[in-house]
């Protein structure tokens, strides 16, 4: 053999040994979900009078107004000229006098008509919509929504409260990390916050309070969600204007960590602007200059369960066996850190990509 | 399609499991010949393959003789899916009017949401209708309108055009005298998303209501409906087997009930069934009155906020969680959504009792048989003898599919064996003094007889093997209704996982007020059926 072909067959050996040998089998059992989404797809939900201030293919920056909300939305009867009116479309009442005696609202949104009277949704008060991301309308649909193609990426929620937000990621504990009330001052003011495992609704409306624009925890209790909507929908029914306020849940209702993966992302992202939108409910920001290295192919998380939000490595199946609770479910065994496997339902398992 | 192929694949794709099994031609026999389930987000393929390997591994014979090699991959497939319900957005113009259009409606297995112009301002019904999750609208009056309904028929339909005009991709329904209302509906399509769809009074057809209800099964499409096809399924089953059968399906977007009954002499085969979306084992926003249903059953000590909670983990990740408390969670909530279909379904219960009752679908998934068996046992509450079994395959909704009645009814005959597992015989009385022993049961099986003594308020059980009948002798001290009334009764009993189930307890069951004492009754009754779940 020559040198050329003794290097040739060593170089082919190292790289051999470099690559990552296969996964046991039966890991194509566990599902696979992208842990980014590359393309955002937002829903900017309006009601009936809201007034859009887009159009389809506008470009849009960060706290580009998308809408006027209607925060006092009632409704007028009225006689509008039917020439090719619609459903949707804007209504600007006249200056008779007998309408502003009856305190018509100087415009609004005409609802339907019939008998030849409009039905108007109109009112007084209204309060801007602003753009969270950059991107481009794809659609306006009066009274129904706007559609944007956010720039960027995005990691999604299981579900979002409140309203869109934007603002600094600042990680405020650690994944399985609690807020209490009092460690919120202003000093979090404009920032959106990671705060573990868990926040309960006063410790949401103290941060509200001082001028956080976010938060993201793992999971929020249906009490704390159902509080928190209450006190958000005082403060809309409020005449002073609060900046909007948003929560995104990663994982759900049950108590348990930040995911590994989750968490890395977000300390990779702290520091940087980063937006909350509820349609679908994700974490939008500029993936450049991100470093995240993909999972090694037998890397599995722990989605459900007591393990929750660890993640191992895959070692094999473990057949059908017994749990506590006396259930009989298809098993993997994962190997956490040094420790022994530990065998675990293949569906409280998934695959990160 | 499957007279030809030496075997073929049954799948059931549901929006939280899939679940395949493998049927071969055995000794000229269609065969079970093995299944699996799993998350419906682990890919079919990988499924497939998991269960090929699997049947090879056990039985190579059999695997050669079928030609199990690459060649499986491209064995028939029956195959039925099942997908989140839509949204119906049901309004009239009065309460009485919504009231009967809605009833109709929330057996047709749309999601409904309603409201009437007498409750909601025209701003909030409108809201309403452009709801994102609102796929169809149906506006309906009686025929004629009552006099509560004429002064406001053109109102409502103008609010409905108008709201047709914003979103057209709505299918409109209209109802009755509102069909008169048409012209006020922009050109659409005549059928498909968009079109508007003049349609019976709620009280129309034979049994009322029957008329708009095929208008509404019908919009729902989705020609390889898993609930449409259960329940033909079923009805092929009652003439297949010459029974009476029930077959109840709870899954995590919805519920059937099917009752079928064969042809009898003059008496022509019958097939009665509902598709419930609010029977859910998980609604998508469970209210006060799911979540108290399943607290009701529950054996764990858990306020509401916290079953709330657990619902909604549940919705997400149907599969999750499902060891330790989550195992008894799932089967309370099983019984929850099987009472509110229950509840749903009164004119099902006003039918003759069926012999056979079919359990299906991922709610009771992780359950042991006899578990579900008492479960079922809990809520469907009917003096009489009925044999309980589980379609534990997921096989009846798949060969539904077979177009063809003879040999849908053919395969179903050959495959009954396999795919019904026995889960036991469950024998009730009605109507027994509580406090005293009620009376004596003899069992007369195979390998001998055996005495028990009836307590009322509890449950008696007799093991009785899968396979094995037995003739069970009543002797009850004061009179009570076992299908007919009296103190002596002998009745056919078939065994099962759970063997025979004498079940003493109240019809309909009462439960303590106290949580703390229902849970322990509750747990107790499990415990007996469910050997280590608390443990």
């Amino acid at each position: 053999m020559s040198a050329t072909a003794r290097d040739r067959a060593a170089s082919r050996a190292a790289a051999a040994e470099a690559q990552p040998s296969p996964p046991a089998p039966g890991i194509d059992l566990i599902p696979r979900r992208p842990l980014l989404q590359r393309q955002v797809d937002a829903w900017i939900e309006l009601a009936p009078g809201d007034r859009p201030l887009v159009s389809a293919g506008d470009s849009v920056v960060p706290g580009t107004p998308l809408a006027e909300h209607l925060r006092d939305a009632r409704l007028v009867e009225t006689v509008v000229g039917s020439g090719g009116l619609r459903p949707g479309d804007r209504w600007r009442g006249d200056a008779a006098a007998a309408n502003r005696k009856r305190g018509h609202p100087p415009e609004g949104e005409l609802l339907f008509e019939s008998g030849g009277r409009w039905w108007v949704v109109a009112g007084e008060h209204s309060e801007p919509i602003e753009s969270p991301v950059s991107g481009i309308v794809r659609e306006v649909r009066p009274g129904l929504g706007i559609a944007l193609r956010a720039g960027g990426a995005a990691l999604e929620g299981a579900l979002s409260l409140g309203g869109l937000a934007r603002g600094r990621l600042e990680l405020a504990t650690s994944a399985d990390g609690e807020l209490l009330p009092r460690a919120l001052d202003v000093g979090a003011a404009g920032a959106i916050l990671v705060v573990g495992a868990r926040i309960d609704a006063e410790s949401l409306t103290r941060a509200r309070a001082m001028g956080v624009r976010g938060v993201i925890v793992a999971s929020l209790a249906s009490k704390d969600r159902r509080d928190h909507l209450a006190s958000e929908s005082r403060q809309h029914a409020a005449l002073h204007r609060l900046p909007s306020f948003g929560v995104l849940v990663l994982h759900g209702s049950v108590r348990r960590p930040i995911s590994v993966r989750a968490m890395a992302l977000l300390e990779a992202l702290a520091g940087r602007e980063v937006a909350i939108i509820g349609n679908p409910p994700a974490l939008v920001f500029d993936p450049e200059g991100l470093d995240l290295p993909p999972d090694a192919p037998d890397v599995v998380h722990v989605r459900s369960g007591p393990l929750a939000g660890q993640s191992g490595q895959w070692v094999g199946l473990a057949g059908l066996r017994r749990f506590p609770g006396a259930t009989h479910l298809e098993a993997g065994f994962v190997r956490f850190g040094d420790g022994p496997p530990v065998a675990l339902p293949l569906a409280d398992l998934e695959r990160l990509t | 399609m499957t007279r030809d192929p030496r075997a073929f694949f049954a799948l059931d794709l549901g929006a939280a499991t899939t679940s395949a099994a493998l049927i071969g031609r055995v000794s000229d026999h269609w065969r079970l010949l093995g299944s699996l389930s799993f998350p419906s987000e682990v890919p079919l393929v990988a499924v497939l393959a998991r269960l090929v390997e699997r049947f090879a591994a056990a039985d190579p014979e059999i695997a050669m003789a079928l030609g199990v090699g690459p060649a499986a991959a491209s064995w028939p497939r029956l195959t039925v899916h099942s997908v989140p319900p839509a949204g119906l957005a049901v309004v009239a113009v009065s309460e009485r009017a919504l009231g009967a259009l809605a009833d109709v409606a929330a057996l047709t297995g749309w999601r409904v949401i309603a409201g009437s112009a007498e409750r909601l301002d025209p701003l909030s019904m409108t809201k309403m209708l452009l709801e994102q999750d609102v796929t169809a609208v149906l506006v309906g009056a009686g025929e004629p309108p009552g006099a509560d309904e004429r002064g406001g028929l053109g109102d409502l339909a103008a609010l409905a055009a108008a709201v047709a005009t914003r979103r057209p991709e709505l299918t409109i329904i209209l109802a009755g005298a509102m069909a008169d209302q048409a012209p006020r509906f922009e050109t659409r399509p005549a059928q498909g998303p968009g079109a508007v769809i003049l349609g019976p009074a709620a009280a129309a057809g034979i049994p009322p209501g029957a008329a708009l209800r095929a208008t509404l099964e019908g919009l729902r499409g989705l020609a390889d409906d898993a609930r449409r096809s259960f329940a033909r399924a079923t009805a092929t089953l009652a003439e297949a087997l010459d029974r009476r059968v029930e077959g109840i399906d709870i899954g995590i977007d919805g519920g059937v009930r099917v009752v079928a009954s064969p042809r009898a002499g003059q008496e022509p085969a019958m097939t009665a069934a509902a598709v419930v979306a609010d029977a859910a084992l998980a609604p998508p926003d469970p209210d006060e009155e799911v979540v108290d249903g399943v607290v009701g059953w529950s054996t764990l000590p858990a306020d509401r906020h916290r079953m709330r909670d657990r619902l909604r983990e549940l919705r997400r990740l149907p599969w999750g969680d499902a060891t330790g408390e989550g195992a008894p969670f799932r089967l309370s909530a099983a019984r929850a959504a099987l009472e509110r279909l229950v509840a749903a379904t009164p004119d099902l219960d006003a039918l003759p009792p069926a012999d056979l009752l079919v359990i299906a679908g991922g709610a009771w998934a992780v359950a042991p048989g006899p578990a579900i068996a008492l479960a079922a046992a809990d809520v469907i509450r009917r003096p009489g003898v009925t044999q309980i079994v589980f379609d534990h395959a997921r096989l009846l909704a798949p060969l539904g599919t077979i177009e063809d009645h003879d040999e849908r009814r053919l395969v179903l005959a050959d495959l009954a064996g396999d795919l019904l597992a026995p889960l036991g015989t469950v024998v009730m009385p009605q109507g027994m003094r509580g406090g005293r022993n009620a009376g004596r049961l003899v069992v007369h099986g195979a390998t001998g007889s055996s005495e028990v003594d009836l307590m009322p308020g509890g449950i008696e059980l007799v093991d009785l093997p899968p396979g094995e009948s037995a003739v069970a002798e009543f002797e009850f001290r004061d009179p009570v209704r076992l299908g007919t009334r009296g103190k002596r009764f002998a009745v056919d009993v078939a065994g099962g996982l759970g063997g025979l189930i004498v079940d003493l307890r109240d019809v309909p069951l009462r439960l303590p007020d106290r949580a703390e004492r229902r849970r322990e009754l509750l747990a107790a009754w499990q415990e007996a059926l469910w050997a280590g779940v608390s443990g």
